[in-house]
């Protein structure tokens, strides 16, 4: 039992697959400009790497090891339809908002790293445990970051305004509040992924 | 290579390829198999929601719905929130703001809304007067546009009355043309409505577009959408009248704020602002209006001369 909360408890923070191993930052930019599009993907991305990770181990011991990368890949991108499907169906506001980035989840390096590190090499409960938290580790980070880009770049957050509409310059106040331009680009996401790498390790050092 | 070592070769890999092989074709069928049942039990899902999404953006743009859902109607040039009465088939006016269901915005959408055909004359024709069936004529023109035809499809929106008054002499309030163009990264789609002078917007939307999020998909957001009412299809000339004959048609995106661009000039009445940071995505949409527009040009000069 102690085992398998350390294969859930691990990627969370001490392994944790943005901070630490820094895999799947490509998609931490792409997608963080708003909480609620990062919260699906946290969501979107939990569920694939839990049940990709699942399968792999299961299948663990007949896959051939000179095709186990492209098995791996199959299953991945099997549960990455499986969502995008799912959100047309269902969601079909959040899809339209979410768009090409649900697909992009197959190349996101964090989930091909967990089949490919964890869970070829041990039973599928802990390797299904050790899937969800890798993602709910990346969910966390991605989330946060979003926060940041959406309070400062639009001054809102989760799609309410929470800076005043009342501070922002117009033409009689030019001296008033003005969003941060360069929150809502790319190199934003950089930066902030770059200060929480740099606190995290901070911390772990510490604890060493 | 000498004979001894391909003998060693072929000793090691054919039983394995062939057991790789035959792993591979089995994990792709499985995970084909799963697809397959998977799409074709979600399609019928998606399909309605797509179908319901653009009836709802139609809606929104003749501001029949509002953004935030809930049904809107029109008194004294001002709209009041209101909700589906089903006593008098109709809508009434509500100061209890409630959304509206998606049967709701089915029903009224059936009721408001009749797609028809403008000929290259600029008149309206029916779908059976063309010899045209609308579902197929949808299916075939949506991802190419239906400016360029010859018979180019138009929505007539009518008053608020129940189904029995609703007949095909009633005068429409609005129309709603279809319009579409390509963004920044591809194709984008949308609708314009006109009021029944031909020459006033009443609203814009987007429904389907892949802009940049945060930037240009801002195209679709309601606060960027709401500048287009009451702005005008017809250039001004600059003493502020239309000739409706020579002026050009359109309503153009500026890069920047409309005052900054061309201060209180009658041509400001044609413009909205630009989004910060999406100047191609803005080239793009006044290109769609422009390119659009001009193809129903007779119907709308038209209307606007009263014809």
């Amino acid at each position: 039992m102690k085992k398998y909360r350390s294969f859930f408890l691990d990627p969370l923070w001490k392994n944790n697959q943005i901070l630490v191993a820094i895999l799947g930052i490509c998609s931490a930019l792409a997608v963080t400009i708003k909480v609620q599009v990062a919260l699906t993907m946290a969501l979107a991305v939990s569920f694939v790497t839990a049940f990709s990770s699942f399968f792999v181990s299961l299948i663990r011991k007949i896959t051939p090891d000179n095709v186990r990368m492209i098995a791996q890949l199959a299953i991945i991108s099997l549960f990455v339809i499986i969502v995008d499907q799912f959100l047309k169906a269902f969601f079909y506001e959040m899809s339209k908002v979410l768009s090409v980035f649900v697909g992009l989840i197959i190349t996101n390096c964090l989930v091909m790293g967990r089949a490919e590190s964890m869970a070829k090499n041990v039973a599928p409960i802990p390797a299904f445990l050790d899937g969800l938290s890798a993602g709910l580790g990346y969910g966390y980070v991605i989330i946060a970051v979003g926060a940041i880009r959406e309070i400062f770049g639009f001054g809102s957050f989760f799609g309410f305004q929470i800076i005043p509409l009342s501070w922002y310059a117009t033409a009689e106040n030019p001296g008033g509040y003005v969003n941060f331009g360069l929150m809502p680009l790319a190199p934003a996401a950089f930066f902030i992924l770059g200060g929480f790498i740099w606190i995290a390790n901070i911390i772990n050092e510490k604890r060493l | 290579m000498s004979f001894d070592e391909s003998e060693k070769i072929k000793e090691f890999h054919p039983p394995k390829n062939y057991k790789t092989l035959f792993f591979v074709v089995i994990l792709c069928s499985f995970c084909a198999l799963i697809l397959a049942i998977l799409a074709s039990s979600l399609n019928q899902k998606q399909e309605e929601a797509k179908t319901v999404d653009r009836s709802k953006q139609l809606l929104i743009a003749a501001r029949v719905l509002s953004y935030q859902n809930y049904f809107l109607i029109k008194e004294d040039n001002e709209y009041h929130p209101a909700v589906f009465d089903q006593n008098s088939d109709n809508l009434v006016e509500t100061s209890e703001i409630r959304k509206a269901t998606q049967k709701e915005i089915l029903y009224i959408y059936e009721k408001r809304v009749k797609p028809k055909l403008i000929d290259p004359k600029g008149n309206l024709v029916d779908f059976s007067t063309a010899g045209i069936n609308y579902q197929k004529y949808l299916e075939d023109n949506q991802k190419t546009g239906y400016a360029s035809l010859k018979y180019k499809l138009i929505y007539l929106v009518y008053p608020n009355a129940s189904s029995s008054q609703i007949s095909d002499s009633t005068k429409p309030i609005g129309y709603v043309i279809p319009v579409n163009g390509m963004g920044l990264w591809d194709a984008i789609y949308g609708y314009l409505a006109v009021e029944s002078n031909g020459d006033t917007v009443i609203g814009t939307t987007w429904y389907e577009q892949s802009e940049t999020a945060g930037l240009g998909a801002n195209i679709a957001l309601p606060a960027w959408q709401e500048q287009f009412h009451n702005k005008v299809i017809f250039q001004k000339a600059p003493d502020g009248t239309t000739n409706f004959q020579r002026a050009q048609i359109g309503i153009i995106v500026v890069k920047g704020k409309v005052s900054e661009v061309y201060g209180s000039s009658p041509k400001s009445d044609s413009a909205v602002d630009g989004i910060t940071g999406a100047t191609l995505t803005g080239m793009g949409v006044t290109d769609a209006y422009r390119d659009v527009l001009k193809q129903y040009r007779p119907f709308l000069e038209k209307l606007a001369e009263g014809k």
